[in-house]
């Protein structure tokens, strides 16, 4: 079985994605806070921003999943986001592994100057994150990415996302949203990019909207479902309905 | 001016004197320095008060001697997003920020590189460093809170000591960048404007020829290779 880091394992998307990985990989878990969650693999406390913790959960590893994100405080925003993303690429430098999968909100490409103003917006453009806090520092923290991509034979897959919903407390939102996915249908992606062989990918730094199938098309989720073979769940689309806006 | 503990800070800071007014920074305590008040460059009030009033800020962006690649990257991403906000807050409508022209020296020797070229950064902390603060800088341009001017600097030496040196192509001399930055300070370079600062000479690895149309500079010091 091939060994997986996930850092910031314990955040909100890691009880969606431990379970879609449990049973068919090994798993090193890591966050900086207890996991609340069973599963076959082991747990590490790790805080991202500390290089020599990363480097040593890193050890042995075959891939790295980067699920951790801080939001509102600027130095733990920095600390994780922008500073993670450096340690966890050093450390894939040294321990010579080749695959790494990034996360991030989807202004880490697509911030307001975009988003106010554009449609069909993938993510192969300049990206614009502009000043909010959360953006930036995960747009730095990609940036870092496809630095260390460019020098070094290491793979990055960044998945993008916005807002999560749960199918069974699905009800309407007072304005119209431009993105969303079901909680579980997030944790299908990552088999897939741990499963791509790499020569599919197009660079050594791709980047994927993963969203579902949404209507009125402003963010485009094609290439991920044209590289990965990621298939969206048509579990939300009572939300784009008139008879439940009503 | 920030890091006022690097020698080209001080440097630029005797220099832009006589018609200016400068407070210096750095994240330590900097003995004999006029002027000098030491911050931290965190989110808080002290990083408010130490703009409060100013008309621009020369964001240096050297790191401390000793500082980890961590504290480096730290310190010109985190660092440089307080400054600026800070800035913002405050009414300082404009920022000049050194980064150097390390982010530009992977393409061919050959090429005549310009500005308008995109940055090839390394991986190496003290140059992804500064790329990144470059990043940081131009989204607060994009947004229109603020001015940024990004000075890409050579080599900075002290001409007189670098005669009986080999010859680099990426040599400016200090006194040249502290005219570039005393122009800068002077000329309207709107919203988000890059200029690489070196020399003017044939050798010279990048050309200056857009800093001296946009920024009126005239690099004294033409080194010469032999």
């Amino acid at each position: 079985m091939k060994k997986i880091l996930i850092l910031g394992g314990a955040g909100m998307l890691g009880p969606y994605v431990i379970p879609a990985l449990d049973q068919n990989y090994d798993l090193r878990v890591t966050d900086i806070r207890p996991l609340d969650m069973a599963f076959r693999g082991e747990f590490r406390q790790v805080d991202v921003a500390a290089y020599d913790q990363v480097l040593d959960a890193a050890a042995g590893m075959d891939a790295i999943i980067n699920l951790s994100v801080l939001r509102q405080d600027r130095q733990l925003a920095f600390d994780v986001s922008t500073l993670g993303c450096y340690n966890m690429m050093r450390a894939a430098v040294a321990h010579n592994i080749q695959r790494v999968i990034n996360t991030g909100p989807h202004f880490t490409v697509a911030g307001a100057t975009y988003e106010a103003f554009d449609f069909n917006l993938s993510t192969d453009m300049p990206p614009q994150p502009g000043t909010n806090l959360y953006a930036l520092t995960k747009s730095l923290g990609q940036e870092i990415c496809r630095v260390f991509s460019e020098q070094y034979d290491i793979y990055v897959q960044t998945y993008l996302f916005y807002i999560f919903r749960d199918p069974a407390e699905l009800t309407p939102w007072p304005e119209e949203r431009p993105w969303v996915l079901s909680w579980k249908n997030s944790g299908a992606v990552f088999p897939l990019g741990l499963e791509i062989p790499l020569e599919k990918l197009p660079s050594r730094c791709e980047i994927f909207n993963i969203l579902a199938d949404m209507p009125h098309g402003q963010f485009n989720n094609e290439k991920a479902k044209r590289i990965l073979g990621f298939q969206p769940w048509n579990d939300l689309a009572a939300l784009w309905h008139k008879s439940v806006r009503q | 001016m920030t890091s006022a503990g690097a020698p080209l800070a001080q440097a630029l800071a005797e220099a832009l004197q006589p018609a200016h007014t400068v407070r210096l920074t750095e994240r330590i305590f900097v003995p004999n320095l006029a002027n000098f008040a030491q911050s931290a460059l965190h989110h808080d009030l002290s990083t408010n008060l130490l703009v409060r009033g100013l008309d621009a800020v020369v964001h240096v962006a050297e790191p401390l001697p000793g500082d980890s690649e961590e504290q480096q990257i730290d310190y010109l991403t985190r660092c440089t997003y307080n400054l600026c906000a800070a800035a913002v807050a405050e009414g300082v409508r404009r920022v000049v920020l050194l980064s150097t022209l390390d982010v530009m020296t992977a393409y061919d020797e050959q090429f005549t590189v310009t500005e308008r070229w995109r940055p090839k950064p390394t991986a190496a902390a003290p140059i992804l460093a500064k790329h990144l603060a470059e990043f940081t800088c131009r989204e607060f341009a994009r947004e229109h809170k603020l001015d940024v001017a990004v000075l890409r600097l050579g080599r900075v030496v002290q001409a007189d000591k670098v005669v009986s040196q080999p010859f680099d192509p990426l040599w400016v001399a200090e006194a040249d960048v502290a005219q570039a930055v005393e122009r800068t300070l002077t000329v309207n370079t709107g919203r988000w404007g890059v200029f690489h600062i070196g020399s003017d000479a044939a050798a010279a690895r990048f050309s200056v020829t857009k800093a001296k149309s946009g920024l009126g500079y005239a690099p004294v010091h033409h080194f010469q290779p032999g």
